[in-house]
């Protein structure tokens, strides 16, 4: 949802399905480096990531690979807050994401319907 | 920390050393040794066999056992501890019910997500820029300190919310959004937080090398990784 916002603000069309679909190319400078190094960070992946690492300072310099490296690795802290205490969109986030929520996948990882499905999985297997 | 020739921006360094600091100090609801517990007991949860083995099942849920433990921390905080650390995107309701019903507060689950949290964007920079992550400090004696009831409202999420105005009213704008309000039961918890995460990102002008489209595309993406429908 804040890659639609960037679109909105600078006017140009990224590819939003790039968000959950591996195969698509966001549209955005070094998308597919920045997708393995980030990818890589959030696995703790130390053998992709020392390849990644040289790929990206050559074709990215080292201060965007570390900064790329800075996102990710601040977003794999805060997704986990809004994971761990089940928070809602903001409403207006609510109003104006309905069908990106859709064509992304993302509307599957509302905190109720997991509860739900995981939850559920679980009473069922212990039934 | 960041002893790297890897240019790691000045702020960020000093914030992260802040906040390792911190970490190792009493807070509100836990001691700086059982916050420093809490960071180990994380760790851990990458390389417990009960974690994993829930990470390949169907449900998280549908398997039991004992997890492989770094510390003497209760159960059900060790339990909240490893779901959130090694399988964020399968967290649920269930997890922060079954923590209150075996004693933890609500305030106690809160400064425990602020400080695993917290740990894992100073863990995941470390390890990214192929270093070890950091030694934890020795924990600093004393007490948690308590803290004066913060207000806070019910706004739908498991947690209490800092209670702000919802609307701005000129551009109908949230005045706070709901992931800087979700720790609001405990400011400290907040403070903590975001020190580590504010020198990361911005969501206008980011002060960074990279676009704020590249930016808000790695944003995406751990997002998906994580199933974060926030």
């Amino acid at each position: 949802m804040l890659l639609r916002a960037s679109g909105e603000r600078d006017g140009t069309a990224y590819n939003l399905s790039a968000v959950t679909d591996d195969a698509a190319d966001a549209g955005v400078p070094h998308s597919d480096l920045i997708r393995g190094l980030t990818e890589a960070a959030v696995r703790h992946d130390a053998a992709a990531l020392a390849t990644l690492r040289e790929a990206a300072n050559a074709a990215m310099g080292e201060q965007q690979t570390v900064d790329t490296l800075a996102v990710a690795a601040a977003f794999n802290g805060i997704t986990r807050v809004a994971d761990a205490t089940g928070i809602p969109l903001d409403a207006n986030t609510q109003q104006t994401t309905a069908s990106l929520r859709v064509e992304t996948g993302i509307d599957g990882f509302d905190y109720g319907a997991k509860s739900a499905r995981y939850d559920g999985v679980a009473s069922a297997a212990g039934a | 920390m960041y002893d790297t020739s890897y240019p790691v921006r000045a702020n960020l360094r000093e914030a992260h050393e802040q906040a390792w600091q911190l970490i190792a100090q009493p807070g509100a609801f836990w001691s700086g040794a059982q916050r420093v517990q809490i960071v180990q007991e994380a760790r851990a949860a990458l390389r417990c066999s009960l974690c994993e083995r829930r990470q390949e099942a169907l449900s998280p849920n549908a398997v039991q056992g004992a997890h492989d433990t770094a510390s003497a921390l209760p159960a059900a905080l060790v339990e909240v501890i490893h779901r959130l650390r090694s399988d964020p995107a399968r967290m649920t309701r269930s997890v922060f019910d079954e923590a209150l019903a075996a004693g933890l507060s609500a305030e106690q689950y809160v400064e425990t997500v602020s400080v695993v949290c917290t740990s894992v964007v100073i863990d995941t920079f470390h390890i990214a820029l192929g270093l070890e992550a950091p030694a934890t400090l020795e924990p600093q004696a004393g007490a948690p300190t308590g803290q004066e009831p913060p207000k806070v409202v019910d706004g739908g999420a498991w947690v209490p919310l800092t209670a702000v105005d919802v609307q701005d009213g000129t551009f109908g704008l949230p005045r706070a959004p709901n992931i800087s309000r979700s720790m609001g039961s405990v400011p400290s918890a907040v403070a903590l937080f975001f020190l580590a995460f504010r020198p990361h990102y911005a969501l206008r002008d980011i002060p960074l090398a990279i676009s704020q489209a590249q930016a808000e595309f790695i944003a995406s993406r751990v997002s998906a990784l994580n199933e974060c429908f926030y």
